[in-house]
């Protein structure tokens, strides 16, 4: 009697061992099989650094962690980049370089500049599938673009959930009036004639447009002139910062009511961090929950503890590297959806791939299913500042534009 | 036309036209006793600001000897780049000695990213915040008082170079480095004292600029739009620089306001070439007959 539960006690332990053995084994497995690479021109100086370091800590932390999840489908993930400076000559150069070397699957751009010029090739060459940190209208041109995506809204579709938030908060018929400020740049000019024309759809008036230089700039000319047309909302495209905080202090100095908003790139805690109280009431559009948001999902909670993980002491993570993070996760998807069809990956597959991505639950990054629409992400809610808990808060619920 | 609208815009022109007045002091104290176009000068704007913010902001002094320290600190940092990088150059070619400021320019540059990061930045609030009513005119604070700040060293400057040794010892350089040297002056303590006073008036209009347009490392482009106001009023010529700096400011704030913000440089570059077609030495700058 005993020698047969010692008997049985030794064949359950020789399976555990077995089982414990295939489970250390799984992702010892997975590093035998090609790895899958995510190539990037990361702006890591230069320009755009302030969110290229924190693009790069996303995409990152995220190849870390999905490979901690046993890889795509067994295939470990290698994340290849160089620093670009946010140069366009210079990103090419490391597309170049990286595509020679390492035939990356997906790759990140970092400028709609460097997405424009390295389309031709990309192309032709067939066999990767591109996105990065331009929301550029004229990127989700099919034709033109075939293997490159927007991950998220692109600018146009950022001011459509805007004016659908503005034209919700008309009372009794009265619709409020807007006038839009952004940079002379292609990035600031971006969404304007189709904000525009959405406006006009909505019954929304454009009292006044400003265009500003970038940089350093006065604006308080430009702050007269919206002080004669007192626009209910004022909606900025094309900064980062300045001089968002210039027109929000001289407007509220002056003693108009207006509420101010702009689009992702310029929605990120930076602007509490250093307008401090001045932010307050500051809206943005987002596609994605903010790192200290109270939202939560397997996914969000998942870069919560890897960003934790990989920088105990780094605290909130900006909107960059949300993005970073997030291009990640749709590559994988994208790359699991076409291994999953027992295709190659080559650009046609995984643009197939990405169109086919209905109703796909981000585990939290998002709020709500999202459903690609002309390779972008159409989807968004709008933030508002509260400076005193130093973050933003939901004000709308989750826009999925058609 | 309405003309309080006018009176507005032309108000908030002349006074940032006052800063860029400033800019160009500075770059022009630099020509003028040295001939050297410093491509620096935006760079060294962008030092003292991010030293107004580090004093004012990191280390939370207060911003009325922040500004001072920031201010000497600018002017510390030309006085150096001319006794280490610009007086070994002295003999070479005029180009070459450009170069160097723009490697300079890049140095800085690469220098605050590394110590201040590449991030945006706000400099701390220091100028009051009650609008500023002429009239009925309405001017932005920051502009009013910057333009004040501005005006005043602007005179101690001018009443300096008129009165002082210093200031006499500068402009004869000027005149005639030869004879100013047989005359007993220190030729090259005037070419660092020229770099000197050159930065400090740079980093004072830099951090007021600062304070009114945020800070980056990208903040040295403004020097670009100083070189348009150096060139048109006469890369030599302190009244130039003056007259024109004001002009300018007025014109591209009108220029933005009436035909829209994507015409301030276009206005201001078409003032440049016909200045430069009609008085290639700009409009107060010495017209220089050389005879080959």
């Amino acid at each position: 009697m005993f020698r047969n539960i010692l008997e049985k006690g030794r064949r359950l332990a020789g399976l555990g061992s077995l089982v414990a053995a295939l489970t250390v084994a799984a992702p010892a497995m997975a590093q035998d099989k090609e790895p899958i690479v995510f190539g990037g021109s990361i702006p890591l100086s230069g320009v755009f650094a302030f969110a290229g370091i924190h693009i790069h800590a996303g995409l990152t932390d995220y190849t870390n962690w999905i490979n901690s999840q046993g890889g795509i489908n067994g295939h470990p993930v290698k994340y290849v980049m160089e620093d670009t400076a946010y140069e366009v000559d210079r990103s090419v150069a490391a597309f170049k370089k990286i595509s020679g070397s390492s035939s990356p699957a997906t790759y990140y751009g970092d400028s709609t500049g460097f997405m424009k010029a390295i389309a031709s090739e990309l192309n032709s060459q067939g066999n990767t599938l591109m996105s990065g940190a331009s929301f550029a209208t004229v990127l989700t041109d099919n034709e033109t673009y075939p293997y490159q995506f927007i991950p998220g809204p692109n600018y146009s579709q950022m001011f459509g959930i805007i004016l659908e938030y503005i034209a919700s908060q008309g009372e009794g018929g009265d619709m409020p009036n807007v006038a839009f400020v952004y940079s002379d740049t292609e990035f600031g000019k971006d969404p304007i004639e189709n904000g525009k024309a959405r406006a006009a759809e909505l019954g929304i008036e454009v009292v006044e447009e400003i265009v500003t230089k970038p940089g350093s700039v006065d604006v308080s000319a430009e702050v007269l002139k919206l002080r004669r047309v007192r626009p209910d909302y004022v909606v900025f495209h094309g900064y980062v910062l300045s001089p968002i905080n210039e027109f929000m202090v001289q407007m509220r100095q002056m003693g108009l009511d207006t509420q101010f908003m702009g689009t992702f790139w310029s929605s990120d805690k930076l602007i509490i961090d250093k307008m401090g109280a001045d932010a307050d009431g500051y809206m943005g559009v987002m596609p994605y929950n903010y790192y200290d948001s109270e939202e939560s999902g397997p996914m969000l909670d998942a870069l919560r503890a890897q960003a934790e993980k990989s920088d105990p002491e780094a605290g909130y993570r900006p909107t960059g590297y949300m993005q970073g993070w997030f291009n990640a996760m749709v590559w994988t998807e994208v790359v699991k959806r076409t291994l999953d069809a027992g295709k190659e990956l080559t650009g046609d597959n995984m643009a197939e791939a990405l169109a086919s991505i209905e109703d796909w639950d981000t585990g939290g990054i998002i709020g709500i299913p999202v459903t690609v629409r002309d390779m972008s992400f159409p989807v968004g809610r709008i933030w508002r500042v509260n400076a005193d808990e130093g973050r933003y808060e939901p004000v709308s619920d989750w826009i999925h534009l058609d | 036309m309405d003309w309080l609208f006018f009176g507005e815009i032309s108000l908030a022109g002349l006074a940032m036209g006052g800063l860029y007045a400033l800019i160009a002091l500075g770059f022009v104290i630099i020509y003028k006793a040295t001939r050297v176009i410093n491509f620096a000068i935006g760079e060294i704007m962008m030092f003292a600001a991010y030293l107004f913010l580090a004093f004012a902001g990191g280390m939370e002094m207060s911003p009325w000897i922040a500004l001072p320290l920031a201010v000497i600190g600018g002017s510390i940092l030309g006085g150096v780049i001319e006794k280490t990088m610009i007086r070994p150059m002295l003999g070479e070619s005029p180009i070459s000695v450009v170069m160097v400021t723009i490697g300079i320019a890049s140095i800085l540059v690469g220098l605050v990213e590394f110590i201040w990061t590449a991030d945006p930045q706000l400099l701390p609030n220091f100028l009051p915040r009650e609008p500023v009513f002429i009239g009925e005119l309405y001017l932005a604070p920051k502009i009013a008082y910057g333009f004040l700040i501005g005006s005043a060293l602007l005179i101690i400057y001018l009443l300096y170079f008129r009165f002082s040794r210093g200031g006499v010892a500068l402009r004869a350089t000027a005149s005639d480095q030869a004879a100013a040297y047989s005359m007993g002056i220190n030729v090259r303590r005037v070419f660092n004292m020229a770099w000197v006073f050159g930065s400090l008036a740079a980093s004072l209009a830099g951090v007021l600029v600062a304070a009114t347009g945020g800070l980056s490392p990208q903040f040295g482009i403004i020097g670009l739009s100083v070189l348009v106001v150096v060139i048109v009023g006469g890369l030599d010529s302190i009244l130039g620089a003056l007259v024109a700096g004001v002009f300018i400011g007025w014109l591209e704030t009108v220029a933005g306001a009436y035909l829209g913000g994507e015409y301030r440089m276009p206005a201001t570059f078409l003032v440049l070439a016909v200045i430069l077609v009609i008085r290639p030495y700009g409009l107060f700058g010495t017209h220089e007959i050389e005879r080959v």
